[in-house]
């Protein structure tokens, strides 16, 4: 769930489009007063936590940002300079790309993946589906070092399985941390780690959509597929429209793979990914507040991307409606 | 983002803080009992250096943590000495990361606790970098004279001679191809370091800082032909496939160096150790000789690697964290018995290094040879060389450029000269005069 935070925070931060004043400010003091103090109490645990562990450390990092330091110089109030900085950095602007190029291939195989294993999930309801489920699941279980680590292994040339297959046919051995394989290696690794995640949600998702739908398309003739494709896939769009947000989120923070990939392909450079790139500023090069600079400017690309997202799949929805 | 760069901050941060309610609850006690001094290290074997000092100590009680290896370390370290709180008293740092410790304002100045008395303990090489005029920034542990290892036993079979100079190592490189296609005659590691070493032992300069005598002003030569030709010399033996690419330390690599896949490594004083532990198939089979001269019958050397003691700022007692980071390993030889002949490290204590017991020593790895015949007169013969206070970002630079190279998305020819262009855009950025 921290993968959803960078949405909601810099919406909070977001005045709301004005309302003139004075008539917010009397509203607010009459409904402040209306609620009953045990209300409050309640909530007090968990605004505290939100508070601690994501207002001030959030509103700490945004006035890091907002200073420069410099070997040399020391630091110094340097107002937005630090995101002219941050965009229009190379490094950073190549990163970027890199993880929505990335995205464009991964997102759609990956999800693809998952609501196909769901819809059969979803059909067969054999032992053999509960089996099914608990491994397609396993792998979200492993933490993200120790799958990529594992793959690191697999991918290995002297100790890996895979490098060596095309030349059981007379092949070239597989480079895998090769240039035009890399990023397809990675991709492997992430897909590996998220499909099953997502097929539950989406399985979970089909197991709320009414039985009689399917009933009374069967009954009008509707193949499996049919049955499938134009009954239980439109009703679940909204889970499917939630994987994807969560999975366009987690693209563009993309991390944890990379990082401990870079121990076998030297060339995931210091600024392959724009998280990576945010990583290595504060702790190899000491800029905690060039660092901080680059993650807001993330976060912000984060949010605009998933608010768009949202908003372009809310008109449609309300369209179609 | 901001989830994982906050929760790595915390973490580092909480970590850091147990560490100083330790140290601070051991230190209050100053009277009654020793004086508490937290250690940050990753050496080998370390547990025992650490019973060695306490047990001749009385007074002092020091707390060891293994805070990561490399990266992860300086990563803490970092994050504490921006905080304010949290590092240790004492910290072990390489030589290359001395400079960016010291722009940091980091560390202490041991020469005002009286360290300035070792500098003829030390190699000089070692002793000039690890401090800046009178100030004593850091006291010398390990070095990492470089020499050549070389299968021994494939060289003799084959009659290719030992290359004494590197246009014989290139000559070397193509014959060992020709008498075996799926054999290197070692591997572009990919490793900044390294490349830094070799660069030394070419007459390279890239670098002059001085934080005492002008700290906003850097020198950055990389494009000297002294470094310019070490580049040059490997990426063409990559390129035409004769070096292989694997990055050092890796299994691949490893592995590669234990089946005949390489055949030589231009390697460091502590690589003998790091080796004799993990490959198990040619023990015996390897040996080394000098490293390879660019001019020939020249006695051109460089170092890979080496770590000190530094005393922080935050060190609440900087006397007794002085007297740790001077008297750890010292002339301490309870802590040398087990740095020599359990971590393998190639000692910077001068009469250590030239002890019949170090120099004699017959290794099993290297069918008897004694290899610190060779390593050590490497290191009496390492001069004066000096490192940037942002050195990261130039390994950083110098691996990721390479890696290019090695993938072919950029000439071998610009891989320094791009690696300057970023390095000084950078400096400059920070705030420094950059002259070449």
């Amino acid at each position: 769930m921290t993968r959803s935070l960078p949405i909601t925070a810099p919406a909070a931060d977001d005045p709301p489009a004005a309302p003139p004043v004075e008539s917010r400010a009397r509203r607010r003091s009459r409904r402040v007063t209306a609620h009953p103090v045990a209300g409050m109490l309640f909530v007090l645990p968990f605004f505290l936590v939100v508070v601690a562990f994501l207002v001030v450390p959030l509103g700490y990092a945004f006035w890091l940002s907002l200073s420069s330091k410099s070997l040399a110089l020391g630091t110094r109030f340097s107002g937005i300079d630090n995101y002219v900085r941050a965009f229009t950095d190379p490094v950073l602007l190549d990163g970027l790309l890199r993880v929505v190029l990335f995205g464009l291939v991964q997102i759609p195989i990956m999800l693809g993946l998952a609501l196909a294993g769901a819809l059969v999930l979803d059909a067969v309801t054999t032992k053999f589906a509960l089996a099914f489920r608990l491994i397609a699941f396993m792998p979200y279980a492993v933490p993200a070092v120790v799958g990529a680590l594992m793959w690191g292994f697999l991918y290995s040339r002297t100790f890996g399985p895979f490098a060596d297959l095309p030349t059981l046919v007379g092949g070239e051995p597989i480079d895998f941390f090769s240039v035009s394989l890399l990023l397809v290696s990675l991709g492997n690794i992430v897909t590996w780690a998220w499909t099953g995640y997502n097929m539950i949600i989406l399985y979970s998702a089909l197991q709320g959509v009414p039985r009689e739908l399917h009933e009374a398309a069967v009954i009008d003739g509707a193949t499996p597929v049919q049955v499938a494709l134009r009954v239980k896939v439109p009703a679940i769009k909204q889970a499917i429209s939630l994987a994807a947000i969560f999975t366009v989120i987690g693209t563009m923070q993309f991390f944890t793979e990379p990082q401990i990939m870079a121990r076998f392909a030297p060339q995931i450079s210091a600024g392959y990914t724009p998280n990576l790139y945010a990583y290595n500023q504060a702790f190899a090069y000491s800029d905690f507040h060039y660092s901080a600079a680059v993650s807001f400017a993330l976060g912000f690309l984060v949010f605009v991307v998933a608010y768009a997202f949202v908003f372009v799949n809310n008109r449609r929805r309300g369209k179609r409606a | 983002m901001l989830g994982t760069t906050w929760l790595a901050k915390l973490r580092g941060g909480l970590a850091a803080c147990g560490l100083l309610a330790v140290a601070a609850c051991g230190g209050a006690g100053g009277e009654d009992g020793p004086v508490t001094v937290s250690v940050w290290a990753w050496y080998p074997e370390f547990k025992g250096v650490v019973e060695a000092f306490n047990a001749s100590h009385p007074d002092i009680k020091v707390e060891w943590t293994n805070a990561g290896t490399g990266a992860d370390h300086y990563a803490k370290l970092k994050t504490a000495i921006t905080a304010g709180k949290g590092a240790p008293d004492v910290a072990m740092v390489e030589f290359q990361q001395i400079p960016t410790f010291v722009i940091l304002d980091a560390l202490a100045d041991m020469g005002e606790h009286g360290a300035n008395e070792d500098e003829d303990l030390y190699a000089e090489w070692a002793w000039k970098q690890a401090t800046d005029g009178e100030k004593v920034y850091a006291i010398p542990v390990d070095g990492g004279p470089m020499a050549l290892m070389y299968r021994k036993d494939l060289f003799d079979q084959h009659g290719i001679p030992v290359p004494a100079t590197w246009a014989e190592y290139a000559e070397a490189a193509v014959k060992i191809k020709a008498v075996d296609p799926d054999a290197h005659i070692a591997s572009f590691g990919s490793d900044g370091g390294w490349l830094n070493g070799l660069m030394w032992q070419s007459g390279c300069r890239p670098y002059g800082y001085s934080h005492t005598t002008a700290k906003d002003q850097v020198k950055i030569n990389l494009t000297a032909p002294e470094c310019e030709r070490v580049v040059d010399l490997l990426g063409d033996l990559v390129d035409k496939g004769l070096m292989a690419k694997d990055p050092f330390f890796t299994a691949d690599a490893t592995a590669a160096l234990d089946s005949g896949k390489y055949w030589t490594w231009a390697a460091a004083g502590w690589t003998p150790g790091y080796l004799a532990g993990s490959l198990k198939n040619t023990t015996g089979k390897w040996a080394v000789a000098p490293m390879p001269q660019w001019t020939a019958g020249a006695d051109e050397q460089g170092d890979w690697g080496g770590s000190t003691f530094t005393v922080t700022k935050q060190a609440k007692n900087p006397k007794a964290a002085t007297i740790v980071a001077r008297e750890l390993f010292g002339k301490s030889e309870a802590a040398w018995d087990i740095g020599l002949n359990k971590a393998f490290l190639y000692p910077l204590v001068k009469d250590i290094a030239a002890d019949p017991a170090f120099t004699g020593k017959a290794y099993e790895f290297f069918n008897g040879q004694k290899v610190n015949e060779i390593f050590v007169p490497v290191s009496q013969k390492l001069g004066d060389f000096q490192f940037t206070p942002f050195q990261d970002f130039v390994y950083s630079e110098l691996d990721d450029r390479s890696a290019e190279a090695m993938t072919g998305g950029r000439p071998w020819g610009t891989v320094l000269e791009e690696t300057q262009k970023n390095v000084v855009a950078y400096a400059e950025q920070q705030g420094f005069k950059v002259s070449k």
